[in-house]
Parts: structure tokens; sequence; C-alpha cells
């Protein structure tokens, strides 16, 4: 293998490992605080996919202004999906599965409700950003790589307000003890539902990066659903860190198989990296601090 | 036990099983026979699912992976090999039941729900996807067809035919295999291993301290819960007489056999019978409104977890215990 396609196969996988690192960092980051495992947070990809089309191409905003209007709606719903079919059933027995259930079910409803309202057609967003970067060789669009220096820099953002804000405090105090925090008077629904908008945010922002490279249709957050499970569980279940880090691994491992397998069989050694992790370390590679 | 069985379940099987005679003999139509058929063999299928999600409480989603992988071994050996689908359906719901084992084994380190869901999920893909990968025998998503039905069984005069066309003959075979997989379930939970599957459900850790080794019972109880869906799988395939990787293997067959599982009633025994017959049969009324098909699955999904997460066999239990409730207040009162 050349130096240039080397230098390729490490670059292709962190953009796609990016993506996993942010969809993966906000179900780390729900199920770090809530115990929640959301089935519909892929949906929350699709969702952002239609409204920055919306926005940027039938109504034709600047593409800021459409993905800023995008992320604040996106966040809106996912703490509405959080009030409304989440929060309610953590009051039952055997929550946890019924939330499993429910949120399939929520996912399912908006895929079908997507493919009613939008039809099945694909569609595409123009590229953000013009230009080619040209490294020893190698060519790459600048979109495509500023979908890797965008994520990195919101993820850091995110981890920033995490672990240096009175606000991340805040968030990570309901995380260790939910009623603790309450009797402190932190108001841990409150904290709930806009960890949950959070999440949903990270999500956004990945479809909007996606949608000029990627077709946005109704079934565009089943794939990255999984990875992002999966990189959740590589990552340390609930560790924010540790997702990211397995989003990018993750990225890097699909890159690698990519050069020696044909591309359908990228996922399966995926899954079953996955399988093999959790055979030998049931708690993941990067088992730390939870969110 | 009595709220996995409900009240006299030998009794309630029966006169299932009477009901499913008495529509062999009548004039049924051959749609109505074949909507059964499906029903039946769902049915199947979230039975032996039911045994992991509901009466042992592993709560896992990958099911649809032991179906696909018991559908698709026993068509290929049937269609390439030349032996009689009676007997490859078995070596379907073998191959099944070791990969229940296989997947099994990482899982039993694991307690926390979550790793379980994600993971059997995981598997479900990559089974979905090296059947949609290995063209050469299943040609892909193109569709695996001219898969041979079972072999016709003369009695004397009459014969007895099967596969996609021939209605009667399904039926009855999709409601024999049914019944039977019912009747060993039924006979198996009401003995010891059904105890200790409700020990274990409870409470792992009690159910350890009284000697019952966890271990071998969840790898038997999951194997024996993949071996039964395989064999569903396998007996699907030979009805249809065509397979594609997403039809068996793909989302829409997760969510179908959740909503028949939940809205039937998880962890009850009869739960997927009613489940199976009630989202078959109303799917087919609802065929004109193909493309609603899967926002109602989801919507019944939803409803059914917040208004009534046992199910239907679930409200039939609270309606008896109430009335007995009622009843021993009127007896007490009375004396």
């Amino acid at each position: 293998m050349t130096a240039s396609l080397f230098l390729e196969m490490v670059i292709n996988g962190l953009i796609s490992g990016s993506i996993y690192a942010l969809v993966g960092s906000g179900i780390a980051l729900v199920y770090g605080t809530t115990r929640v495992l959301n089935f519909a947070h892929g949906e929350l990809l699709m969702i952002a996919g239609y409204l920055v089309l919306f926005f940027a191409v039938t109504l034709g905003w600047n593409v800021i202004l459409a993905s800023v209007v995008t992320l604040a709606l996106v966040g809106g719903i996912g703490a509405a999906i959080q009030r409304v079919t989440i929060a309610p059933l953590l009051a039952r027995e055997d929550w946890a599965f019924r939330v499993i259930a429910a949120t399939i079910g929520l996912s399912i409803l908006l895929q079908s409700g997507a493919q009613i309202v939008w039809g099945e057609q694909f569609r595409t967003l123009p590229y953000f950003f013009d230009g080619v970067v040209s490294l020893g060789g190698l060519r790459m669009p600048v979109q495509r790589l500023s979908i890797l220096v965008i994520a990195l820099a919101l993820m850091g953002l995110c981890a920033l307000v995490l672990y240096r804000t009175g606000l991340g405090r805040i968030v990570r105090a309901t995380a260790q003890d939910a009623e603790a925090a309450l009797a402190v008077g932190i108001p841990a629904g409150l904290v709930h539902t806009s960890v949950f908008a959070i999440s949903a945010v990270l999500a956004g922002a990945g479809a909007i990066l996606l949608s000029p490279i990627l077709t946005v249709n109704p079934w565009m957050g089943v794939s990255f659903l999984l990875k992002g499970f999966a990189v959740v569980i590589l990552g340390g279940l609930g560790s924010f860190g540790g997702a990211v880090a397995a989003g990018f691994l993750l990225g890097l491992i699909e890159a690698a198989s990519v050069t020696v397998l044909p591309t359908e069989w990228r996922d399966v050694v995926a899954f079953t990296f996955l399988i093999a992790v959790i055979w030998v370390r049931p708690n993941g590679l990067f088992a730390g601090r939870e969110a | 036990m009595i709220e996995v069985l409900g009240r006299r379940p030998a009794l309630t099987l029966s006169v299932c099983v009477a009901l499913f005679l008495l529509i062999s003999v009548l004039p049924v139509n051959d749609y109505v026979l074949h909507i059964l058929t499906l029903s039946l063999i769902f049915a199947m299928f979230a039975s032996g699912w039911n045994l992991t999600l509901g009466i042992l409480g592993l709560k896992t989603l990958g099911h649809h992976a032991f179906f696909a992988i018991g559908a698709y071994l026993s068509a290929i050996v049937a269609f390439y090999g030349g032996v009689s689908p009676w007997l490859t359906i078995w070596a379907g719901a073998a191959l099944a039941a070791l990969a229940g084992l296989l997947i099994g084994l990482p899982i039993l380190r694991i307690r926390s729900m979550p790793h379980v869901a994600i993971v059997t999920l995981a598997f479900a893909e990559i089974v979905r996807l090296i059947f949609s990968n290995l063209k050469d025998i299943t040609r892909g998503e193109l569709g695996f067809w001219g898969i041979p039905p079972f072999d016709p069984v003369s009695f004397g005069e009459t014969t007895i035919r099967f596969g996609l066309g021939n209605a009667w003959g399904s039926y009855v075979l999709a409601g024999a295999f049914f019944f039977a997989v019912q009747a060993g379930l039924l006979l198996l939970l009401r003995s010891r291993p059904g105890m200790t599957f409700a020990a274990i459900r409870d409470s792992e850790a009690a159910a350890e301290s009284l000697g019952i080794n966890l271990s071998t019972w969840k790898l038997a109880a999951f194997a024996l819960s993949a071996g039964i869906v395989g064999l569903s799988g396998a007996i699907y395939a030979h009805y249809v007489m065509i397979l594609t990787p997403t039809s068996v293997a793909g989302p829409e067959m997760l969510i179908t056999l959740l909503a028949i599982i939940i809205v039937g009633g998880a962890g009850r025994f009869f739960g997927p019978l009613y489940g199976a017959l009630l989202l078959t049969g109303s799917l087919e009324l609802l065929r004109e409104f193909g493309e609603y098909r899967m926002l109602l699955y989801g919507a019944l999904v939803i409803g059914f977890v917040f208004a009534a997460p046992h199910g239907i066999a679930g409200l039939r239990i609270g309606r008896l215990r109430r009335r007995d409730r009622r009843g021993t207040r009127e007896r007490s009162s009375a004396a």
C-alpha cells in the first residue's frame, strides 16, 4: 500500500468515525444520565436531514441559518420525545424494556410517517464548501474534511461544557444519582430533558454534515443508530469520551476492512468486532468515568 | 406460573385445537386459510422468542436472525441437495439452536439489558448481511426462489399437498407444528424447567442462591428458543417458497414480531397466538392502506406499552382477578 493510499484510508476512517462519534456520544450522554436507550435516536438524524433540506433547498436560505434553525428544532423535537414518550414510562415497573419497545415503535412510526409525507425519493443537498485540498498526491474535497473538523469542534465543545462548567457538574451529578441531585436542589427532570435535547442536536449536526454527501431518505437513521449503539458499547456504556474514541476506532476499522474485503462486508466486520469485544471485555474497551 | 400460563392452560389449548380443527373441516375460502397459516407460523416464531424475552426475562432483540437461519439453511439444503423438506427443516432448526448457543455465550457474561439488546440486534444484522452477500448461493436481495414445498403425503386414496396454492394442506401442517410446539412448551413450563425460568426472571441472585446454575439454564433456554424460531423459519420458507434477506431478517420482521408479542402479551403463554391472529388478520384487512401498515404497527406498540403493557392475554387475567376479588368481597359480606 502506498503512503497516499494509506493516508486516504486513515482520513476516510476518521471522517466516517467522526459521524459515528457524534451519534454515539449523544446516545452515551443520554444513557449515562438517564439509563435510557433511545431507539428513535436515528430518526432524529433523518428529521434533521429533511429539515435542513427544506430550509436550505426548498426555501433557499443561507446554509448557516438553515443549520442553526434545524439544530434548534431538532433539539426541541428530542426534548419533546423525552417528555411525551419516555418520561411517563420511567415511573413504571420494568421500565427499561418498555422504553426500548416504545422507542422502537416510535422509530418505525417516524420512518413510515416520513415515507408518507416525503415519499421515497432520495435527495441530496448541494456542497456547502467548494474546493479540494491536495496533500502529497492525495486530493480530498473540503466538504469531506469539514465533517471531521466541525464534528471534533462540536464534541470538544460538549466535553468542555460537561467537564469544565457548572452546568456540566449539574448534569454529571444527576447522572451519578438523580434522587440525591434532586435533594440538593437540582431539577433532575429538567436535566434529563435537556440532555435529550443536547443528544438530538449532536445527531442533527451529524445529519447536516452528511446530507451533501449522502442522500436524505426515511431510513437514513437506521444504519447510524446501529453503529451508534455499537460505538456506545465499545466505549463503555454511558461514557462520553469512550464513545468518541470508539467512534473513531470503528471508523478506522471499517476503512481498513474496505481495503481488504468487498464493501458489502464492511458492516459485517464492524458488528463482528463489536461481538468479539463484548466476549472478551464485557465493559467495553474504554470503561472509565461516566458522562 | 398462573401469571404466565393463565388459568387451565391445557383447557385453553384444547379449545384452540378444537377451533383449529373445526375451521379445517368448514368450507373456508383459501385466502382466509392463507392468513391463518401465516398467523400460525408467526405465532410459533413469537412463542419461541417469548421464551427468552418474556418468560426468562432476557431482553433479546435479534431473534429474526434465527428465523432467517432456519429458513435459509432448510431452503438451501432442500434446493441444492434435493433433500426432502421434511428432513431439512430439522437441520434448519438445529443450526438456529446452535447459533443461539453461540450468541448466548457472550450474553451470559452480561447482566445489563442494553448490552443484551444491542449485541443480539447486531448479530441479526450480521446474519442478514451474510445471506444478502452470499449472492452465489442465495441470489441476495433478488430473492431465493424455487424452494421446494413439503412433499405430498398420501393416506390411501387422498393426497395432501403443501406449499403456497395448496391452502388447506398448508394450514393443517402449520397448525400441527404450532400445536405440537405449544403442547411441548406447556409440558416444559408446568414442570421443573418452567419454575426455574420463573425463578430466574424474578431474581437471578435468589435463583442462583437456590443452586440453579444460571449459565446452563440460560444457555438451554436460549438454544431452545432459537431452535423453535428456526423451525418456524424453515416452515415459512417451504410455505412461501421465496426468501429475501430483508423480508426474513430486516427491521420490518423485528417490528412485526415485537408488535405481535407486545400486543398479545409478553411473558404470557398464549400472548403470541392472540397477537399473531389479531395483527396478521387486521393487517390483511388493511391491505389497501399498505403504506400505513408500519405506521399502524409502530402506533400499536407505543399504545400497548402505555395502556396495556401485558397485552391482550394480560387484559383477560386482569378482568378475572377483579371478578375474583369482587366475588370474595360479596361472599365475605354475605357471611
